[in-house]
C-alpha cells in the first residue's frame, strides 16, 4: 500500500519551476531515497510533503486520502515528521527536555479522587518516558546530557526521537548525512534499519550514491525538478544512478593534474586562534602556508572551525592570537576592504549573507567590495557608466543568465548568483583567492565552470585556499589538503597520498599517525 | 521587447506600491476625517475645498506652504536617511529643538557682523548642536550595540525638558510676558523674499534635498547606506565598516535636524518658546513625512509639500468653518495609523495569515 503518493506535483518560484509534475509514491515500511544533484528540487519536494511549502498545482495523497497541508502542524497530525538538514534543538536544554519541548507532561494530583493537572512539569515522568523511548530504539543516549555537549550524530538521533515521541510513522530526513562523519553515517544506517523493522516509513534525500545503495529499498531520481527514474535499489548500481542524476555519461570531475606549484610562500597563517561571541574557543593554533600557484584544500566535517577560519581570514572576525602574513607582511585583523585592496579575493561561504545583496541590482553587486577601484569611483562619487560596462562585460564573459539586467539579484538562480561572485572576484586576477564552499547548492553545469575557473586562476599563479565540505571537490582540485577537527588542523595530506579513506579518518578526529597505522 | 516588458512590470509594481503605500492611506485618513467633520455638522467637501484654497489657490498661500515645508523637508530627510540604513533615529525632534534653541541664543547675542555671516553662523551652531546630540546614540549604537531607537526616543524628552528649564531660567527674556528666550537680532533673521512668507531658508532646504539625492544615488556613501539597510552582514563583508558608517549616518541626520530647527528659528519663530516646534513637532511631522515618502528623497519632498499644504490650510480653517483645528491632529494620527499598515502586509504576509486561519 502506498503511504504517500503524489500526482503531478508542481512548485514554481516565480518563473522558475523547482518541481515539475512529480509523480512518485512511497510504500509502507520502506526506506525511500530521493536522489538528485544540488538544486535538483529534492528539498522543495520534501518541504511540500511536510507542509512547509504549498504546491502550485498537483495532488498529495496520504494513505489514499487527498490532503492539503497548511503548515507542518497538519503534517504532524497525520503522522509525518521531518528532520531538517540544520537541527532545530535548544543547546542549553537536556536531551529529554528537547524531546518533550512543546508537549510537556504536567504533574497531577488526586485529592478526593478528582484529577487536577498542576502547572508544574513532571520531570520524573518525562525522563522515564524518554528513557524508555531511547531503549526501545536501542540508541546510546543519556537523557540528562545537555544538547550542546553531544556530537552531531547524537543530535540527529535526538531529532529523530523528537519525531518518534510525537507518534510519527513517516519520517522525512533532508540530507541526513551532510554533516556526519563517515562513521556516524554507519550508525545512522543502523538506526534507520531499526526504525524500518518497527514499520516506520522513511524518506531520505541525498546526493551521495554510496549511502543510497547502503540504506534504501527504492530510489527516485530527480533531475532539474523532474522525476527521471524510479527503481528498486536492488536492481541498480551507483554508476547507473549517477547517469540518471546527471543526465549523461558521468564525466569524472575536472581534475587538477599538472604541477604548477612553486616554493614561494605567498600567504601564511601562523598559530591563529580565536573565540566566538559566546567565548568558546573555535580556532586553536591553526597554521598553514600557501604557495604561489597552489590550491590548498581545507577539508573537515562542517562546524569544525572552517567558517570561523574564513571569517578570520576575510576580516569579519578578529584573532585572539597568531598572525596572518601576505608575502611576509602582517595583515592580521585588517578590515575586509583593506584585505581586498591587497589583492586577496574572497568567495564567502554564505552567498546571500556575505557575498551578494539580494535586494540590490545586479550592477551594484558586480562591484561590491571593489568600489575603491578608480574605475568604479573617484573621490567617493560612483562612475555609473563605467560600472555598467564592467557589469555587461562580466555577464557576457561568465555567461551569467539574467532576465533583467536592472533587476535585483534575487531573480537569479543559485548557480547564476554564485557566478556573479566568481566573476567579480576572479576577474581581477587576485594574488590570493579564499574560496569557501564555492559550488554549494549550484547546478552541475555551473560547478564544472567554477572548477575550471579556479584551475585557470591557479595556472596564472594565484594561490587558492579552497574550503569545502564536499570531499570530491577537495580531492579533485587540491594540490595539498589540510583537515580541520574541533578548530585545529589535525593533519595534512599531500597529493600522492590523498585518499577518501585517509581524509575521512582525519575528519573523524583520528590524527595522521593513527590513521596511517590503520 | 523583453527589456521593455521588464521595465513595464517594474513600473507597474512601483506605481502600485506608491498607490497602496502612500496614496491609499492618505485617502483613507481623509475619508475618516470627513466622517468626523460630518459629525461636527459641517460639510466635509467644502471644508476640504476651503482648506486647499487657503494653502494652494492663491500666491500668499503657496508661499506660506513652501515656507512651512522648508524645515519639514529637512526633518523628513533626516529620518529617511537613517531608515534607509535600517537605523532608526527617532530623536529628530530633540535634535531640531536643540538646533533651534542654540541658534536662537547665539543669534540673540552676536552684534556688529554682516547679516549673511550672522545667519550662516547661527545655522552652523544649529547644525553643530544637532550633531553633538546625535553623537550620543551614535556612539552607543556603534560601539556598545545599544538599541538606538530607545535611546533617541527617550533623549527627546531629556532635550525638551532641559530646554524648558534653560528658557525658564538662565536664558529667559524677562521683558516677555511668557516663557521665552530673547528675540534674535535682525542680522540673524532670514529676510522675507517679496511680500509672502517665503525666505531663503526654503532654498537652503531644497539644496540639501538635492545634495541628499545625489549622495544616495551617486556616491559610495549612498551605496553603503543602502547596503547596510538591505543586509548589514553583506555590507560588513564588502568592507563598509558598518560601525563607522552608523556614526556618519547619525551625524548627518542630526546635523540636518539641527539645521531644520535653526532655520525655523531664524525664519519663523525668532525666539525659543515652549511651543517652538509646534504640534506635534517638527521631528514628529518629519517622521510622518518620511513614512509617506517611502524614505525616498524625492518622495520626502513631495510629502513635505503636501503635508505643509495640509497644515497651512487647517491652521486657518477655524476662521471660516465650525470645524475645530484639532481635526488636523486627528487626520494626522489616522494617516500614521494607515501608513504603518503596510509594514504588516509586507512582513507578515497578511494574505497568508488569513489563509492559514481559514483551515
Amino acid at each position: 500500500m502506498n503511504v504517500i503518493e503524489t500526482v503531478g506535483l508542481t512548485k514554481n518560484f516565480g518563473t522558475f519551476v523547482a518541481n515539475d509534475h512529480i509523480d512518485f509514491s512511497v510504500k509502507e515500511g520502506e526506506i525511500k531515497a530521493i536522489v538528485g544533484e544540488n538544486g535538483a528540487g529534492k528539498t522543495t519536494l520534501m518541504s511540500m510533503l511536510y507542509g512547509l511549502l504549498q504546491p502550485t498545482s498537483g495532488k498529495i495523497f496520504i494513505r489514499g486520502q487527498q490532503i492539503h497541508f497548511r503548515s507542518p502542524l497538519d503534517a504532524i497530525h497525520l503522522g509525518l515528521g521531518m528532520v531538517h538538514q540544520h537541527f532545530k534543538l535548544s543547546p542549553s536544554l537536556t536531551i529529554y527536555e528537547n524531546i518533550v519541548l512543546g508537549t510537556e507532561i504536567n504533574a497531577k494530583i488526586k485529592p478526593f479522587g478528582i484529577n487536577i493537572s498542576l502547572p508544574i512539569i513532571d520531570i520524573h515522568k518525562e525522563k522515564e518516558r524518554i528513557e524508555a523511548l531511547i531503549n526501545e530504539y536501542g540508541m546510546h543516549l543519556d537523557p540528562d546530557a545537555k544538547v550542546m555537549d553531544i556530537s552531531i550524530g547524537a543530535k540527529q538521533q535526538v531529532e529523530i526521537l523528537k519525531m518518534l515521541y510525537r507518534d510519527v510513522d513517516i519520517l522525512i530526513l533532508d540530507e541526513p548525512t551532510a554533516v556526519l562523519t563517515p562513521q556516524e553515517v554507519d550508525t545512522l544506517a543502523i538506526s534507520l534499519k531499526q526504525l524500518k523493522e518497527r514499520k516506520k516509513t522513511i524518506i531520505i534525500s541525498t546526493h551521495k550514491l554510496q549511502e543510497v545503495m547502503d540504506m534504501s529499498d527504492s530510489v527516485t531520481v530527480i533531475r532539474a525538478g523532474r522525476v527521471v527514474g524510479n527503481v528498486a535499489t536492488a536492481d541498480t548500481n551507483e554508476r547507473h544512478l549517477a547517469q540518471m542524476m546527471v543526465g549523461r555519461d558521468v564525466v569524472l570531475d575536472v581534475h587538477n593534474t599538472d604541477n604548477n606549484t612553486s616554493d614561494e610562500v605567498i600567504y601564511e597563517a601562523q598559530d591563529i586562534s580565536t573565540i566566538n561571541i559566546f567565548g568558546k574557543q573555535v580556532l586553536n593554533n591553526v597554521s598553514f602556508k600557501l604557495h604561489k600557484g597552489e590550491i590548498l584544500g581545507v577539508a573537515g566535517v562542517e562546524g569544525n572551525g572552517q567558517s570561523e577560519l574564513v571569517h578570520v581570514l576575510t576580516g569579519l572576525m578578529t584573532v585572539t592570537h597568531g598572525k596572518v602574513l601576505l608575502k611576509g607582511n602582517d595583515i592580521t585583523n585588517d578590515w575586509p576592504d583593506v584585505i581586498r585592496k591587497y589583492g586577496i579575493a574572497i568567495i564567502p561561504e554564505d552567498r546571500f549573507a556575505e557575498g551578494l545583496c539580494r535586494d540590490m541590482s545586479i550592477e551594484d553587486n558586480c562591484v561590491s567590495g571593489y568600489l575603491f577601484d578608480k574605475d568604479f569611483s573617484t573621490n567617493g562619487i560612483l562612475r555609473k557608466a563605467s560600472i555598467r560596462s564592467f557589469c555587461d562585460r562580466l555577464i557576457a564573459a561568465y555567461d551569467i543568465r539574467v532576465a533583467d539586467q536592472n533587476g535585483n539579484v534575487s531573480q537569479l538562480s543559485g548557480g547564476n548568483a554564485q557566478k556573479i561572485i566568481i566573476a567579480r572576484e576572479v576577474e581581477r586576477n587576485p594574488v590570493v583567492l579564499i574560496a569557501a564552499q564555492p559550488t554549494r547548492g549550484v547546478d552541475v553545469g555551473s560547478i564544472e565552470f567554477i572548477h575550471n575557473k579556479l584551475l585557470e586562476l591557479r595556472s596564472k599563479n594565484t594561490a587558492i585556499l579552497l574550503i569545502s565540505s564536499d570531499l570530491n571537490e577537495i580531492l579533485s582540485l587540491s594540490d595539498r589538503v589540510i583537515v580541520m577537527f574541533r578548530g585545529a588542523v589535525i593533519g595534512e595530506v599531500l597529493k600522492y597520498e590523498m585518499s577518501r579513506e585517509l581524509i575521512g579518518l582525519l575528519m573523524a578526529g583520528i590524527s595522521t599517525k593513527e590513521a596511517i597505522a590503520r | 521587447m523583453t527589456m521593455f516588458s521588464s521595465y513595464h512590470i517594474a513600473w507597474n509594481r512601483r506605481l502600485k506600491s506608491i498607490f497602496f503605500n502612500s496614496i491609499l492611506p492618505v485617502l483613507a485618513a481623509f475619508f475618516l476625517g470627513a466622517i468626523i467633520i460630518l459629525f461636527v455638522g459641517e460639510n466635509p467637501i467644502s471644508t476640504y475645498y476651503q482648506m486647499l484654497s487657503l494653502s494652494l489657490f492663491h500666491l500668499d498661500g503657496i508661499l506660506r506652504t513652501l515656507h512651512v515645508a522648508a524645515p519639514l523637508i529637512l526633518t523628513g530627510l533626516a529620518i529617511a536617511i537613517t531608515f534607509k540604513a535600517n537605523i532608526f533615529n527617532m530623536g529628530v525632534e530633540g535634535q531640531a529643538l536643540l538646533g533651534g534653541f542654540f541658534a536662537g541664543i547665539v543669534g540673540a547675542q552676536a552684534r556688529n557682523i554682516s547679516p549673511t555671516l550672522n545667519v550662516a553662523f547661527c545655522l552652523f551652531v544649529g547644525i553643530a548642536s544637532g550633531m553633538a546630540f546625535a553623537m550620543i546614540p551614535a556612539i552607543l549604537k556603534a560601539f556598545f550595540h545599544v538599541n538606538e531607537m530607545v535611546v533617541t526616543l527617550m533623549l527627546n524628552y531629556a532635550a525638551s525638558e532641559s530646554l524648558t528649564f534653560l528658557s525658564e531660567g538662565v536664558f529667559r527674556d524677562n521683558a516677555a510676558g511668557y516663557v521665552a528666550t530673547p528675540v534674535i537680532r535682525k542680522s540673524a533673521m532670514f529676510l522675507k523674499l517679496g511680500r509672502g512668507d517665503l525666505t531663503a531658508f526654503f532654498f537652503i532646504s531644497f539644496s540639501i534635498f538635492i545634495l541628499m539625492y545625489f549622495i544616495m544615488k551617486y556616491t559610495k556613501l549612498g551605496y553603503e547606506i543602502i547596503a547596510i539597510g538591505k543586509n548589514s552582514q553583506f555590507a560588513e563583508a564588502i568592507g563598509a565598516r558598518v560601525h563607522r558608517k552608523i556614526i556618519i549616518i547619525m551625524l548627518l541626520s542630526g546635523g540636518i535636524s539641527g539645521l531644520a530647527g535653526a532655520g525655523w528659528m531664524q525664519s519663523e519663530r525668532f525666539r525659543y518658546t515652549l511651543n517652538f516646534s509646534g504640534s506635534p513637532g517638527l521631528g514628529w511631522d518629519g517622521m510622518l513625512i518620511s513614512l509617506l515618502g517611502a524614505h525616498d528623497p524625492i518622495g520626502v519632498v513631495i510629502a513635505a509639500l503636501f503635508y505643509s499644504a495640509l497644515k497651512v490650510g487647517m491652521s486657518k480653517i477655524e476662521l471660516f468653518t465650525e470645524v475645530p483645528r484639532e481635526i488636523v491632529s486627528v487626520i494626522q494620527g489616522l494617516m500614521i495609523l494607515f501608513l504603518s499598515v503596510r509594514y504588516i502586509t509586507y512582513d507578515a504576509r497578511l494574505r497568508d495569515i488569513f489563509r492559514r486561519e481559514s483551515i
